[in-house]
């Protein structure tokens, strides 16, 4: 049973690991916590449905079609993403801290709407099949194919990541704004351009973490970005926010704790065991896990 | 005068004179409908009194009851526990010996109230909350059942008609789901049958498979889950896909083809949902016969069973008139305490009732969802 329960939770967690990088890798650069970023996560699974109905698939697998959809509705939501930072957030950006994170929560609130006037407020449903519902059975351990998918895609994209955040020029740019925008503008990166590509990776990316949890569930609606969101941004946190590693690590370890707390106490306790778990790390480790120490600038 | 004015005259008196008795022995007996004719739940309400209105005028036509015709006094409550008050105060006022209603338990409370004051004899056809037969109020009955009724069916349903022994609960918290849940375990506790898990799940919630990998290593034959449809899907769609092969049953708020989009045909074929009948699937000659007379007078035919609930909720009163001969209040409700037994209702035969007023029994119904994903009566 642990093992099962090991494996439902690390799934789980890939995908808030993918949502909590987006958050991670704004409030690195921006040092703002992005509110929409849960609402681009909906977004995705949203355009899937869109996509997968317009191309009439469902009943059969479709591996092809699939990954042609995720690509689609990557790149679709990073240009919401591009948007959104230039509408909302540029124009605030040299003012109090505060006015950034209203903007966030309208526009979250504006997505959330948007999405609801287009798709209509009840539960909508993917078509089932296109990922081949077979498991395999190892000893006790159910291994669902959708299941190895969810892993494999999301291992995938955070090792892609990472390697291009720590090995590529402009990987190095991004770390540099983090570290220090002024610096790093008087070093003749352009600033403004970093901080575009962090609005498109992480909607992206947040972007197919919804396309994997409509497939998973098949069951979508216009709030799942809160509640996901608010996962990813605790994982964020876990793991040290701003912290790239650490977005990822937290994500995997707070769908296990979950997945443990509501396999060996009650579902009904989750997350008040989950919430607890993470006050007595951050009580260890103010910064997260992997966090560093965050210079305070003025 | 003339002779043709006194011959006019002479035949008044004699169709005056005539008449007298007959209009004496015709005083009607006057029933009560409280309903909401009105507001959110209108539907309902219109649906009470096109049963008992087409129920009176068939016994009217035949002469009526105690030779007496039945005359129905209509209170709108409007779907309002404020208006519920109001309503039930004209309807005493005017003189009613008994009253179907209300819809919703909280419209049939507060009315329940001013009822059992004037010793009127009152049957809600619709409301369910446990609480309103624990007042000990003497003449109040309901035709509906509580959720331990179909919790009593699907007990019933697990040990007799699929001779399982080992059985998973799961209810999502709710004052609805926790009761049905608890009610189930009661009797199947008390028909030997082994409740090898029970747990909530939290609703809106997606994801399940943490509490289904402990279901799975209770080993249960079957999972009986007691909440909504969106959850009922999910649940039987992650059960299937870690390898349970346990029968899934689901209780009445299950009912609703979402269930069967959402767990995808696949997995939901062959879940057993339990819920009240459908009017169109009764298979009583009553039943019938009811819904032909009322398809004939309205034109259309009653989606909803708390209209047929509401029909023999006027039924029972006239029966008990009928068989004490008497109109008082008192002796319709001893009458439906003691004697009534095995009536031929149109939603089935009504046992009785029990000295809460609480009606004896279950209409319960199986129903499965079949290959292609129907939800269709339950057979073998």
């Amino acid at each position: 049973m642990l093992a099962q329960q090991l494996v439902n939770g690390l799934a789980l967690g890939s995908v808030y690991a993918l949502v909590a990088l987006g958050y991670t890798m704004v409030y690195g650069v921006l040092r703002l916590i992005n509110f929409a970023h849960g609402e681009l996560f909906m977004l995705g699974a949203y355009l899937t449905l869109s996509a997968t109905s317009a191309w009439g698939l469902g009943g059969h697998p479709a591996a092809g079609p699939l990954v042609v959809i995720a690509i689609g509705v990557a790149v679709l939501v990073a240009g919401v993403g591009l948007g959104l930072e230039q509408v909302a957030y540029r124009p605030l950006r040299r003012s109090t801290r505060l006015a950034p994170v209203v903007s966030a929560l309208g526009a979250s609130v504006f997505l959330q709407n948007a999405v609801m006037l287009t798709y209509g407020p009840r539960y909508q449903v993917l078509p089932e099949n296109l990922v081949p519902s077979r498991s395999f059975a190892i000893g006790n351990l159910e291994l669902s194919v959708l299941q190895l998918v969810i892993l494999g895609v999301a291992l995938m994209l955070m090792v892609g990541l990472y390697l291009f955040v720590q090995a590529t020029p402009f990987g190095m740019a991004i770390r540099a704004v983090a570290l220090d925008q002024e610096t790093a503008r008087l070093m003749g990166i352009r600033v403004d351009r970093v901080i575009q590509w962090v609005f498109v990776l992480g909607p992206a990316l947040g972007a197919v973490a919804g396309l994997l949890i409509g497939l998973y569930y098949r069951q979508i609606n216009f709030t799942m970005g809160w509640t996901y969101g608010l996962r990813a941004f605790t994982a964020a946190i876990l793991g040290g926010i701003g912290n790239i590693p650490g977005a990822m690590v937290g994500g995997l370890l707070l769908g296990v704790l979950e997945a443990l707390a509501s396999g060996y106490v009650s579902v009904a306790w989750k997350d008040a065991i989950t919430f607890f778990v993470l006050i007595l790390i951050l009580i260890a480790r103010p910064t997260g896990l992997l966090g560093e120490r965050v210079a305070e600038k003025v | 005068m003339d002779r043709s004015l006194r011959v006019m005259f002479l035949a008044w008196v004699l169709l005056v004179v005539a008449a007298a008795p007959a209009a004496l022995a015709a005083e009607p007996i006057r029933i009560g409908i409280q309903g909401p004719m009105s507001g959110q739940w209108a539907y309902e309400g219109d649906g009470f009194v096109k049963a008992i209105t087409l129920l009176a005028e068939q016994i009217n036509a035949k002469g009526g009851l105690l030779g007496r015709p039945i005359q129905i006094v209509t209170a709108d409550d409007q779907s309002d526990p404020v208006q519920a008050a109001v309503a039930a105060q004209r309807l005493v006022s005017q003189g009613v010996v008994a009253v179907v209603g209300s819809y919703a338990s909280s419209l049939t409370e507060p009315a329940s109230t001013i009822y059992d004051e004037a010793g009127i004899v009152h049957i809600t056809p619709s409301s369910t909350a446990t609480r309103l037969s624990q007042k000990g109020y003497p003449r109040f009955f309901r035709t509906c059942f509580l959720d331990d009724r179909q919790g009593l069916f699907a007990a019933d349903f697990i040990t007799g008609t699929l001779k399982k022994k080992r059985v998973a609960i799961i209810h999502d918290n709710s004052t609805y789901a926790s009761g049905l849940a608890d009610w189930t375990r009661k009797y199947l506790d008390e028909r030997g049958a082994q409740v090898v898990f029970y747990d909530a799940i939290t609703p809106g919630e997606r994801d399940f498979t943490a509490t289904l990998t402990r279901v799975r290593a209770a080993n249960p034959e079957v999972i009986w889950f007691t909440g909504y449809f969106p959850e009922g899907g999910l649940l039987v769609k992650q059960a299937r896909s870690l390898g349970i092969k346990a029968t899934f049953m689901a209780g009445n708020a299950t009912n609703n083809p979402e269930f069967v989009r959402i767990a995808g045909v696949d997995a939901a074929k062959g879940s057993v949902i339990v819920t009240e009948p459908i009017p169109s699937d009764l298979p009583y000659p009553e039943a019938r016969q009811f819904l032909a007379d009322y398809q004939k007078k309205y034109g259309e035919e009653p989606a909803s069973i708390w209209t047929l609930m509401a029909a023999d909720a006027f039924r029972v009163i006239v029966e008990a008139i009928r068989q004490t001969k008497s109109t008082d209040p008192g002796q319709i409700a001893t009458y439906l305490h003691r004697s009534l037994k095995d009536y031929p209702g149109i939603t089935g035969p009504i046992q009785g009732f029990d000295q809460n007023g609480d009606r004896l029994g279950t209409i319960h119904k199986a129903y499965v969802v079949n290959e292609k994903g129907q939800i269709v009566p339950y057979q073998g």
